[in-house]
């Protein structure tokens, strides 16, 4: 039974976490139709952004937060205003292989600037936990978690309840008739785009410091993500939360119970089954196009 | 828009080709023409997939995986001569292509392609897991299957013309028929096609079909020519992304796009890799974005077609 509790409590807390860095690709999508290739990437430069601020000025990894969204949504705006905003009328295809090419482009200057190491952000309590009747909680993956909830709730309220999130709502629905109404859709892009781009930062800054931090990191995320949003239902921002506990919880259990390998082909099935039945997500609030 | 040249060209060098390997050329050079087939081959029928319906297939690699473990394990479990086995991955890989098309296909855009690049991957874990879930000694898991010794690399030269000119003419009789028709309106406007009568469905997953039996062939050629194959290897995402790119490049949809950009792109590789591993990737990386701004039709597509990206 202890067991089964600690494992669902893993599965629980790695759902955190999936949904922290999944609520921009989601964003990202359901704003713009924009399929986001590069959102791996956006995570590894979060996490290399507190990697390098802790290992040169030894600045908290929590502490690194601000700057790591601040960064990637100056960089998420300006990818948007100067590229993806020229294609954004084109058929959604060219815009994932466009963000393909910046795939590419990230990861390897990336690898060819900071070479292929692995490396770790260990802060003094990187291995603390909390031992609660013998179920163990380790802070950082706990704060993470608590972090994940307020940055979903926080874009959930920042969009219904402030006047850009109306006008990115606005745009979302219809593109034009937000244009009539004075909305400048392209910087709305702009901005929205920054805004996937800042979150997805956060939280690459708060899993560096228990995942490993390389170059190469981003395609898993990009994946992991395109799962957590297709289960939870794509652009529908609180479905990050639903697909990511999904998802952990799955991948905890048969990695307790069958066998760790196995819980990657799992997510993979899991995935394809629940495109064909259920392609809107799991509470059914995704777009279908 | 005049198809003769074209098609000239591409026969002209062909039949040359045929008889180059007799004039002293070199191992290095058989080496990297027969690369290149292949790779015109791959590209070739994602294009067949992916550029005459606009559906966006991230999981191609899965169906040369198929082709690659079906003709290994019947080389060297059932001591089945090369080509019938990898004809059998081909037609394996045919075969698993129903039962994934038909319900994938039904799905739109962005969707079909996370669908198929998941049944890849899964394929991946699957192999990668089966032995040591099960407990036997089948796929071999990440260890992989070493194959019996090829022949030499004339042989792989003459098998890569074969399926590049199979594949290159099998799309070229597609564009002109019926089939091709029906493929591009749905590539266009897939209910206006479904209205006037197409059977978008049927055609879709028959276009998949055999888009995934020439992978599945040409994923035993390539494990027969390495000799050894890992699930990491042949079920490369990276794969599959060098035929989206390969034919984004040359044109996508188009007959000759794949020769031109599998052809460009390989021979970049060749350059570039040995000395600039990195530099190969962010130059392709450069490329993608600079068609996709500049020139989306690919190289041929913008050469014949004078036309803008077309603005929905």
């Amino acid at each position: 039974m202890l067991l089964f509790l600690q494992s669902l409590l893993n599965g629980i807390l790695l759902g955190g976490i999936y949904a922290s860095y999944s609520a921009g690709f989601s964003l990202i999508f359901g704003v713009m139709g924009v399929v986001n290739i590069f959102h791996g990437e956006m995570v590894m430069l979060g996490a290399f952004i507190t990697y390098w601020m802790f290992t040169l000025f030894h600045i908290d990894p929590f502490l690194t937060i601000p700057f790591s969204a601040l960064s990637l949504f100056i960089f998420g705006y300006l990818v948007q205003r100067f590229v993806i905003n020229r294609v954004v009328e084109a058929p959604p295809m060219i815009s994932y292989i466009l963000t393909f090419g910046f795939h590419l482009i990230i990861a390897y200057t990336a690898l060819w600037v900071w070479t292929a190491d692995f490396r770790t952000v260990t802060t003094g309590y990187s291995g603390l936990n909390a031992d609660i009747g013998g179920i163990i909680i380790p802070y950082a993956r706990f704060v993470t978690f608590v972090l994940a909830l307020i940055v979903v709730a926080g874009l959930y309220l920042l969009l219904n309840r402030s006047e850009v999130g109306r006008a990115i709502q606005a745009t979302a629905q219809d593109k034009e008739m937000a244009r009539l109404m004075g909305v400048n859709i392209h910087r709305i892009y702009a901005i929205t785009f920054g805004m996937g781009a800042a979150i997805t930062g956060i939280a690459g800054s708060m899993l560096s410091t228990y995942f490993i931090v390389f170059p190469q990191m981003g395609l898993p995320y990009t994946i992991i993500a395109f799962c957590v949003v297709v289960l939870g239902g794509m652009g529908y921002i609180p479905g990050a939360l639903w697909g990511g506990m999904i998802l952990g919880v799955v991948q905890s259990l048969t990695a307790t119970y069958l066998s760790a390998g196995l819980s990657g082909a799992f997510t993979f099935i899991l995935l394809f089954i629940m495109l064909i039945v259920r392609p809107a997500g799991i509470v059914g609030k995704g777009i279908v196009e | 828009m005049s198809r003769r040249g074209p098609k000239a060209l591409f026969i002209t060098i062909v039949l040359v080709l045929l008889i180059t390997p007799y004039s002293g050329m070199s191992g290095y050079l058989i080496r990297l023409f027969a690369t290149i087939f292949l790779w015109i081959g791959k590209t070739g029928c994602w294009n067949i997939i992916s550029g005459h319906t606009g559906y966006i297939d991230f999981g191609a690699v899965g169906y040369y995986g198929i082709g690659s473990y079906v003709t290994a394990l019947l080389m060297t479990k059932g001591h089945v001569p090369f080509l019938v086995s990898a004809l059998a991955g081909g037609l394996v890989s045919g075969l698993i292509a129903l039962p994934i098309g038909l319900p994938t296909l039904r799905l739109r855009g962005a969707y079909f392609g996370i669908a198929t690049l998941a049944f890849a991957e899964a394929m991946k874990q699957i192999l990668l897991e089966f032995d040591k879930t099960v407990e036997v000694n089948f796929f071999e898991g990440p260890h992989g299957i070493t194959l019996p010794m090829g022949p030499p690399n004339e042989f792989f030269y003459y098998i890569g013309l074969a399926i590049m000119v199979a594949v290159v003419g099998i799309t070229y009789r597609i564009r002109g028929s019926k089939f091709g028709y029906a493929l591009r309106a749905i590539r266009e406007a897939e209910l206006a096609a479904e209205l006037s009568g197409v059977d978008t469905l049927k055609a879709k997953v028959e276009a998949y079909i055999i888009g995934a039996f020439f992978l599945g062939l040409i994923g035993g050629v390539e494990a027969y020519w390495l000799t050894y194959i890992t699930p990491h290897m042949v079920f490369d995402v990276f794969i599959t992304i060098q035929m989206v790119v390969m034919s984004l490049l040359g044109g996508i949809g188009t007959v000759f796009g794949p020769v031109v950009g599998a052809s460009f792109l390989t021979i970049l590789y060749e350059l570039l890799h040995r000395d600039f591993p990195y530099t190969y990737t962010i130059i392709v990386g450069f490329i993608i974005v600079g068609i996709v701004l500049l020139m989306p039709k690919g190289i041929v597509g913008t050469r014949t077609t004078k036309g803008r990206v077309r603005k929905i």
